[in-house]
């Protein structure tokens, strides 16, 4: 009788740990977003991209033998304690596996240093582009879909001469964004001939800029460089210098090139203004199937900036959970470049269920996304394309791309 | 000097202003109710939205708005103190302060679940500011911003000297315990309190909307500044709150004018300059300009 109660209770606990073997794990990945503050505007797209993906693995057959795939959204307010306290929230209390996020550099920085490197865990930016996360040390816990600013700004200087403008001014915000693309637009600015007349830090938030422009309008430029984030600092300035005359052209980066600029100043006003942003390539046959199905699911929005990026990170996470084969999050960060980079089986969006076989079967994937081939580097980089836009209509249009 | 002027001074005046406004509920509410009232940006940020919100739904100008919004906001205020703070009152400040902090959380999500987190305007576009003697060249909004400030200010200043609920309210700062053994109703004057810091920190509210756009952190930004400037001006002092936001906005601007081709200080760290004043100003003279409460 004895024997047969031990035995039972053994078979019992085999039982368990074959059926936890087996049994489906639920998956939590944390989205480190700016939902509040001045990247709020560039948001909601941006976040049903995410859920998109979210949507698409869960549709397949979900994660990890079937598991529920959940993202975790955690407000980092776009700047830098803020983004810390919300990736400590995801980690520390949420327990992700991996986090998505942060969208400006800044927070992405500051989360990274404070929480994902320390606690190791996979960090994937869509969007944070400051040049600091190259030569970050992160123990190759931190990536991003979007070339580096090195390369924006040496892009954007180019742009600017083939207008035929040799001599501009640059306001930049002083944040990892800002500073970075700024220093690597004037060292290629002035290394191609141009002339920078004034070069002006400013500090976010502040309700009048009408001092600094003042003063670099005197500087006898052709036209302001802005580089800052249209709905912290950026609209204010280009509306203050219209009102007072400073400059009638702008030129400006990602983070200016935001609806709520042409809301704040209108079209008209932007008529010989440009601006340049990390962009999806241009014949990209993947692009057009996935923005209808976007459209779909959420109305409009699918050609607003970083929609095709951050499906592309959420996904890529998720790919790379499933290769690891568990919530292991060193595991996990080895599995990325396996499912991104070249060789393999191709997947691409929606192909989540294909993908999930392959690794089943031991085969070699290689994830070709929306925003591109992401095919990511030693220090988690990535090329990429450059678009350059103008303002039609009430948004904005590409003109040019630049890889 | 134009240059100066125009555009330096004169938003330097249109920032003071808009801190004046809220720093004097900040005062206020710290003389009369004896706590420093975290939530009050997030008051602006109310008055803010609503005059948004009929701006939208009415297609108002944001002026004919303001009262309706700052009637609403003197609403939330009344009700906000009945529910949280009302209750702690005879606890220790600690409590209040801490509350006041949670429910400046609370206004803002709650803000930000109505009418969502992006940035708008009260009305798109740019216009070019007025130009006088060819050279001296000032916003319309920046004339609406300042007069009405002064405007308030004179009105604040009759009201406090003259009227009985005025003398109430100084007397209610000055000595809470003698007020009340003099027969003042302190409820009354609490409530009156509420009523005149809400309704000046919506105009202060809509007064940011106007000059630059309106987002759900627009009056959080904004609360360090007014307190500095509250401290300043002296603690229960309306008076001395808009002299000391005047103070703090025009330095704030004036410290990046270039002397001699070179700025005292790079534009990017004009925020330090309302505490530099508040530290000054709290080591050598703590009871603020205008002789308010010492802060114990």
């Amino acid at each position: 009788m004895k024997l047969t109660a031990r035995s039972l209770i053994a078979t019992a606990l085999a039982a368990a740990i074959v059926s936890t073997g087996v049994a489906a794990e639920d998956v939590k990945v944390g989205a480190l977003m700016g939902i509040t503050g001045p990247l709020a505007n560039f948001i909601p797209p941006i976040l049903n991209a995410a859920k998109l993906a979210e949507a698409d693995v869960n549709a397949g057959g979900g994660i990890l033998g079937g598991g529920k795939f959940t993202l975790v959204v955690s407000d980092g307010q776009a700047a830098a304690q803020p983004s810390v306290d919300a990736a400590s929230k995801l980690v520390n209390l949420e327990n992700v596996a991996a986090i998505m996020g942060g969208l400006s550099s800044g927070a992405t920085v500051a989360a990274a240093n404070a929480v994902s490197i320390p606690n190791k865990v996979l960090q994937l930016s869509p969007t944070a582009t400051t040049p600091v996360m190259t030569d970050m040390e992160d123990d190759d816990y931190v990536f991003r879909i979007v070339p580096s600013d090195n390369y924006q700004g040496r892009v954007l200087a180019k742009i600017v001469l083939d207008e035929g403008i040799k001599k501009v001014a640059v306001a930049y915000v002083n944040n990892d964004y800002g500073v970075g693309i700024a220093g690597t637009f004037k060292a290629a600015y002035e290394s191609m001939g141009g002339t920078v007349a004034a070069y002006e830090k400013h500090e976010d938030k502040k309700n009048s800029y009408r001092g600094e422009l003042a003063t670099m309008a005197g500087s006898g430029a052709e036209a302001l460089v802005v580089i800052a984030y249209a709905g912290g600092s950026g609209a204010k300035i280009v509306k203050q210098s219209l009102e007072n005359g400073f400059f009638d052209r702008f030129i400006g980066t990602d983070g200016l090139r935001d609806d709520i600029l042409i809301e704040q100043v209108g079209a008209d006003a932007l008529a010989t203004s440009f601006f340049s942003a990390p962009t999806s390539p241009a014949d990209n046959p993947i692009a057009g199937p996935f923005h209808e199905r976007f459209d779909k699911a959420y109305g409009e929005g699918s050609d607003k900036p970083f929609v095709d990026q951050s499906y592309d990170a959420t996904m890529l996470i998720a790919l790379a959970i499933e290769k690891a084969g568990s919530t292991d999050r060193t595991a996990i960060r080895d599995a990325l470049r396996e499912v991104s980079n070249a060789p393999g089986e191709i997947i691409q969006p929606g192909e989540w269920n294909k993908a999930v076989k392959l690794i089943a079967a031991g085969t070699d994937i290689n994830y070709e996304g929306v925003s591109g081939q992401h095919e990511f580097d030693a220090a988690g980089d990535v090329s990429g394309y450059i678009g350059k836009f103008i303002v039609k209509g009430d948004t904005y249009e590409q003109i040019g791309i630049f890889e | 000097m134009m240059e100066f002027i125009n555009f330096y001074l004169i938003p330097g005046i249109t920032l003071g202003s808009i801190y004046a406004l809220g720093a004097v509920g900040v005062s206020m509410i710290f003389g009369i109710l004896r706590f420093a009232h975290f939530a009050h940006g997030d008051l602006m940020t109310t008055g803010a939205y609503i005059a948004l919100m009929l701006v939208w739904v009415l297609g108002v100008s944001p002026l004919v708005a303001m009262p309706i919004a700052m009637a609403g906001t003197a609403i939330v205020a009344l009700l906000l103190d009945r529910l949280f703070y009302r209750p702690l009152r005879e606890l220790p400040t600690i409590y209040t302060v801490i509350a006041s902090f949670g429910v400046a959380l609370i206004l803002r999500s709650l803000i930000q679940v109505l009418w969502g987190t992006e940035a708008h305007v009260y009305s798109p576009g740019f216009q070019k500011p007025l130009i006088f003697f060819d050279s001296l060249r000032i916003a319309s909004r920046h004339i609406q911003i300042i007069s009405t400030t002064l405007a308030i200010a004179v009105a604040l200043h009759f009201f406090l000297k003259h009227s009985r609920l005025g003398r109430s309210m100084r007397a209610v700062s000055d000595d809470p315990e003698l007020a009340r053994i003099a027969g003042i109703r302190t409820e009354r004057v609490i409530a009156f309190t509420w009523i005149t810091g809400a309704c000046l920190a919506a105009m202060a509210g809509i007064f940011v909307g106007l000059d630059t756009d309106v987002h759900t952190n627009l009056g959080w930004n904004m609360l360090l500044p007014m307190f500095a400037a509250a401290l300043l001006g002296g603690i229960g002092k309306p008076m001395g709150a808009i002299a000391g936001g005047l103070i703090i906005g025009i330095a704030e601007e004036l410290v990046s004018y270039p002397v001699l081709g070179v700025s005292l200080l790079s534009p990017s760290y004009k925020s330090a300059v309302a505490f530099i004043i508040m530290l000054v100003l709290l080591i050598f003279r703590p009871q603020g300009l205008f002789k308010g409460r010492l802060l114990q």
